[in-house]
Parts: C-alpha cells; structure tokens; sequence
C-alpha cells in the first residue's frame, strides 16, 4: 500500500528553536501572516537559551509539526550529553553546562513527548516530493553545511528517498542549493540563535510550490534584549549571552568548516 | 631490514573485522612515505630516503576521486609523507575540490609564500571548504624539534601565519607526544590554544591525536583487538567502517595502515574495497580505546 503523503501549497519550515520561545512566537506569528498552510520544526527544541518548557506550549498552541533533532533525542532517552558529537574540549564544557541545564529544566512529561517524535517526514509541495529531516536522512547528528556537503552526497540521498527535496537544519546555518532536474537541498536555518553573521537576527524557509520551487529565507527579529537579560537571570554562560547580543558565535566552533569559519569573528 | 621500516605484521587470522558501512571519507595517499621531514613519531615511518611506500601517480589518484564522487564521499584528504612535495598537487586539489571539501595533512615546512596564495586562490573559487592541517607536536621550538628535526618548528609556523594572513584557518594538529613532560595545568589543547591566539590567529583551530604505536614507534607484539574485547560495540562506529585509502599499491581502509599487506582490500578499484576491514593491527586496539578519528572532526 502507497505511503499517504499529505500535500501543500506553502510551508513555513525551522529548526533550531534551543529553548528561545521568544524568537518561536515571533517566528510563529510571522509565518502566519505570509499564509502558510502549515509549519514544521526539524527538531532541537533544547539548548543554548533559557527556560526550556516555555516552548512546548507554543508548538502545540500553533500545530507545529515537530521533528525529533539529535537534541530531543538525547533529552527522551536520559543521555548524559547532548549528542553534538563534539571532541573540542572547550566545546564540550560549554555543551555540557547547556545540556544539564536544559535537561534540569525540562518537565519529564515534555521530555517524554520528545520521545515520540518522528525523525523523518514525507509530504508533496505541490508537485514537489519533501523529505525532511534533522542532521541528515541517514544520520540525525550528521552535520550538512554548505561548504561541505558535496552535491553528489544530496543527489544520493534524495534517490534513496525517492523525494526531490530534501530540508535539514542542525548545522545553525541556512542554504539552498539547486541541483538540477528540480532537485533541492534546502538547510531551513534555526531560529534560536543568530547565525554568526554579526546580526541578532534569527532565520526560517518559507517554501512555495510552484514549477519551480520557491525558496524563501525570512529574517525574524525578536527581542533579543529581554532574552539576554533571562539568560543572565538563569546564571547561562556570559559566552552564549554575547552570541545572542552580538551574532557572532562564541562557542561549539569546533564543526565549522573552512569557509564558514573563516566569516564568523571567532 | 632497513632502519624505520614499520613491522610488516599479515598474520590477520582470528582477527576482528570492521564491517563496510559508506563511503564517507576518501583518503588520497599522495606521496606514499616520501617526506622531507623524519619525526620521531610518524604512523608510516616517512622519510627523506627511500621510501618503503612510493608515491601515488596523480592519474590512479584523478581515477579516485572521480570513482569517490559517483559513490557518494563526503569529504576528501591528502596525506603522505609531505603531499605538497608531489608536483601534481595543485592540479589534483582542484579537481577534488570540484567533487568535494578537501584536506590537506602537511607539515607545513613547504608552504611558502607562493604556495599559500595559491591555495588562498584555489579555496576562493570553491564551492566547497579546502582545509590545511599543519602538524606540529608543540609550541615551544625546541620540544617541537627534538621530535620532527631542527627547523621544523619555524617553518610550521610560517606557515601558519602565512595561510591565517590569507583567511584561510588552517587546523594545527598536534599528537601528544611531548605532554608527558610538560606540567602545565591546561594540557595540550590550553597551552596550543594559547599560543595561536598569541600568534593573532583569532579563530583558533585544533586537533589533537593521540600517540599510535605504529610506524616508527611500532614494535612487534603489540597487543591486539580480539572479538572479545569488541562484544556489545557497534563496530560500525569505528572509522575503517566509512573511510577507504588510495595509495600506490591498493586500497586500504586506514590511512594509517596504508601500505601494510595485512590491510589491503584491494588493487586500484574503490568500489572492491567495500567489504569487512580486518581489526589485526595494534593501532586498531588504539583507535578503538580512543574512539579517535583521523577526519577533521
């Protein structure tokens, strides 16, 4: 029996919220009004910012559609680490204090919930095949930057799915990349964290059918003050603040590749 | 048997086997032993003076790295011996990063001025990140060069200067062999640390290896993995289980072994070398007791 693929017209896609409800509502309610049929998270609800529970309300108040992310992953199954996979030794301190605080704060029931979430979607954008997912189709940490993720890797991955577009998040930084014959890879981008690109602004997709496939990147701007001031209040680390204030990024660097270290200030 | 040889161990009966997953990583042998330093420590004993493994001719490394894109690799490594000694090396960078992001190991010693603009061209008009891996064992030039030779250290860091300058963040990679003796609190990735943000490299990038027994600090017995010792480990998760190596005389599965009878999978062809690796050697006790990777991260 056919797999039963709902279809849209335009979708709203993110991923990345790491405990900002702050940028999620502003994100939600400016995705509602560019009339999007629907809105998808690709998972990592968790990190980075404070009060972790503050988020599950909005995604279930708005119907988000919610990938499970290597983060979620982590906090369902009681892992002692956030599953960034990171060997850096300053990395892994500042994910550590980032992960326990996160895991202290967030309810069981929430962390359950996380538990259930799927790890890949299949949907129809009109005439376009979406499969969506969190690092990559195959792995759920596996990180998918611009600059190193070859074409030829995206081609096989959209085959063995049998899809003509393929989004990801989890890298923290969006792109699109046409590959031809009405192939996409798509990063959506997160919107938890600004992209070290020395603004605080935060990034989703918006994604239209069309002949052609419409790839939309939409800056959010939250307040970025409020939240810093919350993340002092919770004691996070001064590092992280300075990311949100400034949208450099201070730490988990470790991944960058080349080129996209070489933009950032760190 | 010729001073510097590693120890030829086959015997790989009874050996544990790694199983093929995907090829994520395509490690490009390009100068086989051939170098032009002869540190204390090398994985493959490379040297100056006849090197027991030779180059890789740049046409069977052409062939790799086009077969390497049909099957789907992710990134792709250089590696010798010193690979910007081969004279094809340009030219095979740019074909590969035409398929995928790429890494260069080198010690440095051979990036001048010249080099480095060429590189900073050659990773302008990429799509993907061309990344430099600079060894050195540590900051301080003469703990450095008791391990890799007299003026290794100045050239290294030459060298990085030269390609920070250029924005091109190379990574220092550096083993632990010198750690025993030094006391500080930080430990090798503080004091490297340090030391580069000293230098005005402002986006610090390391890599920190452990020290293998094998090459040049190789010798025979060594303790090996057993079937045992692997029960309830996912074997998939060991690097030989995604990574392949081109080099002069066939496909390996570890660019550490490359060269060693005992690893060999096959004659020229990738796609041949996709089957179960065999875990004989000592270095892969040590892999798999550091859970190391010799990709970037």
């Amino acid at each position: 029996m056919p797999e039963r693929v709902t279809e849209y017209r335009r979708i709203a896609v993110f991923g990345g919220v790491y405990n900002n409800a702050i940028a999620l509502r502003e994100t939600l309610d400016d995705a509602r009004r560019r009339d999007v049929d629907a809105v998808f998270c690709l998972g990592d609800l968790g990190g980075f910012g404070p009060h972790p529970d503050r988020v599950y309300p909005l995604l279930r108040e708005h119907d988000v559609l919610v990938l499970q992310g290597n983060y979620d992953e982590s906090l369902a199954s009681g892992r002692t680490d956030c599953g960034c996979g990171y060997t850096d030794p300053r990395d892994n301190h500042f994910a550590r204090i980032s992960y326990e605080y996160t895991f202290s704060r967030t309810s069981p029931d929430n962390r359950a919930w996380l538990g259930t979430l799927p790890r890949h979607r299949r949907l129809r954008l009109g005439e376009h095949r979406i499969v969506m997912c969190h690092g990559s189709p195959r792995v759920i940490n596996e990180f998918l930057w611009e600059s190193s993720t070859p074409s030829g890797l995206l081609r096989a991955f959209l085959r063995e799915a049998e899809a003509d577009v393929l989004l990801c998040t989890h890298t923290g930084i969006k792109w699109h990349r046409a590959l031809g014959d009405g192939a996409h890879a798509v990063n959506v981008g997160v919107i938890g964290r600004p992209e070290n690109d020395g603004t605080p602004d935060v990034w989703y997709t918006i994604l239209t059918a069309g002949p052609d496939l419409g790839v939309e990147f939409v800056p959010v701007r939250y307040d970025v003050e409020t939240l810093a001031r919350e993340m002092e209040a919770e004691g996070l680390p001064a590092e992280f603040v300075e990311t949100i204030r400034t949208g450099w990024w201070t730490t988990c660097l470790e991944n960058l590749p080349a080129k996209e270290r070489a933009r950032g200030k760190f | 048997m010729k001073v510097g040889l590693p120890v030829m161990i086959a015997d790989t009966a009874d050996a544990p086997v790694a199983p093929f997953v995907r090829l994520t990583a395509l490690w490009i042998q390009l100068t086989g032993t051939w170098c032009n330093l002869e540190c204390t420590h090398c994985l493959n004993a490379s040297g100056p003076r006849d090197p027991w493994l030779r180059p890789l001719d740049a046409e069977t490394a052409r062939r790799a790295i086009v077969e390497a894109e049909r099957l789907g690799v992710k990134e792709i490594y250089f590696t010798g011996g010193e690979p910007f000694l081969h004279k094809d090396i340009v030219a095979l960078l740019e074909l590969s990063l035409a398929v995928a992001p790429t890494t260069v190991l080198t010690n440095g010693t051979v990036i001048t001025e010249a080099m480095a603009d060429t590189l900073a061209a050659l990773a302008r008009a990429a799509v993907y990140s061309l990344e430099i891996r600079v060894s050195l064992d540590d900051v301080d030039p003469d703990l450095n060069d008791r391990v890799r030779g007299p003026g290794a250290w100045a050239k290294a860091v030459a060298a990085v200067r030269r390609l920070n300058a250029r924005g091109l963040v190379p990574i220092v990679t550096a083993t632990e062999i010198i750690a025993a003796e030094r006391t500080d609190a930080g430990g090798t990735y503080q004091r490297f640390r340090d030391f580069l943000l000293a230098e005005g490299v402002t986006k610090p990038r390391l890599k920190i290896l452990p020290v293998f027994a094998v090459g040049r600090l190789e010798t025979p017995g060594g303790e090996r993995l057993t079937d045992e010792v692997l029960e309830g480990f996912d074997r998939a998760q060991l690097q030989c289980a995604e990574t392949r190596v081109i080099a002069a005389d066939g496909v390996y599965a570890c660019p550490i072994l490359a060269g060693l009878p005992g690893a060999r999978l096959s004659d020229a062809d990738l796609e041949a070398s996709f089957r179960a690796a065999s875990l004989y050697h000592p270095a892969c006790l040590t892999c798999h007791q550091t859970g190391m990777t010799c990709r970037n991260a």
